[in-house]
């Protein structure tokens, strides 16, 4: 049908002419009109199709109430319940139908069908519509709600004569321009071929509501199966119903209308702020990771006191401890909440996992934002979201948490209990580490037979954090960051990064004496080489003295010679003609005469 | 079920005198509702005689009255008096199932 309708309606021109053609009724329900963008179809028939206690009912009397209350008068006809039943319902639900009653803007009808009556030849529901027809004209009502029309046409006990007569109701309310809420039971199990299968191609409208018990923890749906001519969110839809009646929460929120990741906040502890490079980003999303004990908490609401020290608003979800219990037990690191929860900054919001459905929880979370308006939200711990029912529940929750606060521009905390000992880097229990933008890690390690814990900045969006482990304290006096102890024997924490603080500084400094000494040492060495090199100069040159010294008497001798010699060559110079070589003749007289 | 027959079959005897107070709703001069009147007053005539006072309500004339008796089917006959109060829905054509509903079969 739908795709016969919008098959028709695409090639011309779309929005204009479409709205025109279908005028719509908000029902005022919490987050139904997101889901049928809009309301229901104004003048048609809408049906509400779910097993037993699916919230069918609810749904028809809430739309009538707020519709009454906006001065639209509206008529409740109950095949199951008498009127004074469908009163006291309404008003656990916080709405008192009486005044409205009173003041003929809402009609409630116990319709009851005697089971005991005789059956004689053929019937129809002509005295219904003439009852609907004579009330809608006195009081002015154009709004109905036929609550479990199905037991009225069982009355027929032929499946023909029950289709002809729902198709007569169906063409009277069209006919009388009616805007009309059937609801019928259908199958709990979800399984559409029922017997009143025709009424999903009769009516303009179908939502179907389903109720699912998933791990003992009852889990609530709706889902708008067709809406003739109109768009749709046909996404099954989560709701819950509270004391103020039901509220969808459209899964389609779960798109990426995320703020910018904010200013720096800080984490309420310079130290801490420092490893973060300047604290959290406001609007962003902080995961604290860490085993039991690691001191998720109290990191947590060392930010959320001193958030409120500087006056601005968290809120506390917390599934782990009450409140007293809490406030108490922060007392022990230092931390006093109870200044900030007294000035209305901070308020803690506490319940068992396993009280509700997720779907419940998330709405009172999203509520309690609402009235609150909170800067902060911190969820203590998403670990214990497991138990509202199963894992994807959880994921659920948390996905639509983070999201919402992300949306509003609100920084969300997120502690997790990590199991196992060295299982720290299973950071996302949930499977949310895509919706997470800093990620801190707290574990313990044991050193010398001892415990200290370890904090790791694993990730953090948009921010230069340190990478190293920080040794954190836990102090009389709140929380402690010690900076990274980085020696020869890797990380160190505690006593035992005292006692090889201590060691290492021995060490400095009998390697500074061993340096001095053996520079000393080389000095001396170089002292004594000079020394020596001077020595063997002085020889050097004495020798070279000498030898100096030994060639000048050298030359003075020879020239003696030479002088004596010439004296000899005057006398025996006719004797130096006749030899002809003078030289040898002289010299070797020379020698003998030297020698002489 | 089979109790209150005889009881009312016992009882029936002596009251046959006591006045029937019937009251039939109907819905215009639709085909079912022409019907239910034509049956009804066979009915009386046959089975009731004198002791028969029947009224007839249209509910489209009259819609708080099928309100007040919360008549959603049409037609409708409600035996008013004597107690208890019986409903019987159609056209009354099945005359066996009205008989037996308003107590007036003998032991069959």
């Amino acid at each position: 049908m739908t795709k016969h309708i919008s098959a028709n309606n695409e090639p011309s021109p779309p929005s204009p002419r479409r709205e025109k053609a279908l005028p719509k009724t908000p029902t005022c329900i919490s987050g139904l009109d997101d889901v049928l963008h809009g309301g229901l179809p104004a003048k048609r028939t809408t049906l509400v199709s779910g097993g037993p206690g699916t919230g069918k009912s609810i749904m028809g009397i809430e739309f009538l109430y707020h519709s009454a209350a906006n001065g639209e008068p509206g008529i409740f006809i109950a095949f199951e319940e008498t009127a004074e039943a469908v009163r006291q319902n309404a008003l656990t639900l916080g709405w008192d139908l009486v005044p409205l009653e009173k003041a003929g803007k809402l009609f409630l009808f116990g319709a009851h069908v005697d089971p005991q009556a005789a059956l004689s030849g053929d019937f129809n529901v002509k005295g219904l519509l003439a009852i609907i027809e004579g009330k809608a004209r006195s009081m002015g009502a154009s709004r109905i709600v036929i609550d479990a029309v199905d037991v009225l046409m069982r009355l027929f006990a032929d499946p023909a004569r029950e289709r002809s007569e729902l198709y007569t109701l169906h063409d009277w309310l069209n006919d009388h321009e009616m805007t009309a809420v059937l609801t019928a039971k259908s199958p709990a199990g979800g399984d559409n071929t029922s017997r009143y299968e025709f009424l999903d191609y009769m009516a303009d409208c179908v939502i179907h509501f389903d109720q699912r018990i998933v791990e003992q923890v009852p889990t609530r749906r709706i889902r708008v199966i067709k809406y003739r001519g109109s768009s749709y969110v046909s996404n099954e839809c989560p709701f819950v119903i509270t004391e103020k009646g039901i509220h969808l929460i459209p899964t389609s929120q779960v798109d990426l209308q995320h703020k910018a990741l904010g200013s720096k906040v800080s984490s309420g502890h310079p130290l801490l702020d420092a490893v973060l490079d300047g604290g959290y980003r406001r609007a962003s999303s902080i995961l604290i990771s860490g085993t039991s004990g690691t001191g998720k908490t109290t990191l947590a609401n060392t930010f959320a006191a001193d958030a409120c020290k500087r006056g601005e608003k968290v809120l506390f979800i917390g599934f782990e401890e009450s409140q007293e219990a809490m406030v108490a037990s922060m007392l022990s690191p230092g931390i006093d909440l109870s200044p900030a929860l007294q000035d209305g900054k901070l308020r803690i919001m506490t319940a068992l996992p396993e009280a509700r459905g997720a779907e419940e929880h998330l709405f009172n979370a999203l509520q309690t934002i609402e009235a609150f308006q909170p800067d902060h939200v911190i969820v203590d711990a998403i670990s214990s979201c497991k138990r509202m029912g199963t894992q994807q529940a959880a994921y659920e929750y948390v996905m639509r948490l983070a999201n919402a606060c992300k949306e509003k521009g609100i920084t969300i905390i997120l502690t997790n209990q990590t199991e196992g000992f060295q299982e720290e880097h299973e950071i996302s229990g949930v499977g949310i580490s895509s919706i997470i933008d800093a990620v801190i890690l707290l574990r313990y390690i044991e050193v010398g037979g001892e415990m200290n814990r370890m904090l790791l900045v694993m990730k953090a969006r948009g921010q230069k954090h340190s990478n190293q482990y920080r040794e954190f304290l836990i102090t009389d006096h709140g929380i402690d960051i010690a900076d990274l102890y980085v020696g020869e024997g890797g990380v160190l924490t505690g006593v035992a990064r005292q006692e090889q603080e201590a060691k290492e500084a021995i060490e400095t400094r009998r390697r500074q004496l061993e340096i001095k000494h053996k520079e000393h040492d080389i000095k001396q060495k170089r002292a004594e080489m000079e020394a020596e090199i001077a020595r063997r100069q002085a020889g050097l040159e004495a020798a070279e003295t000498e030898l100096k010294s030994l060639k000048l008497e050298e030359s003075l001798a020879e020239g003696g010679r030479d002088r004596r010699g010439d004296m000899r060559v005057k006398d025996t110079n006719s004797a130096r003609l006749k030899t002809g070589t003078q030289k040898s003749k002289r010299t070797g007289a020379g020698r003998k005469e030297g020698a002489k | 079920m089979k109790q209150s027959k005889r009881q009312t079959n016992a009882e029936g005897l002596q009251v046959r005198s006591e006045t029937y107070i019937l009251r039939l709703f109907v819905a215009g001069e639709e085909p079912n509702s022409r019907e239910a009147k034509e049956n009804l007053k066979r009915l009386c005539e046959t089975y009731l005689k004198d002791g028969c006072r029947s009224e007839i309500v249209d509910v489209l004339a009259d819609f708080q009255s099928a309100l007040e008796n919360n008549v959603l089917i049409t037609p409708t006959l409600i035996l008013v008096s004597p107690p208890p109060k019986v409903m019987i829905f159609g056209n009354l054509s099945d005359t066996r199932k009205v008989l037996a509903a308003l107590r007036l079969t003998g032991g069959e």
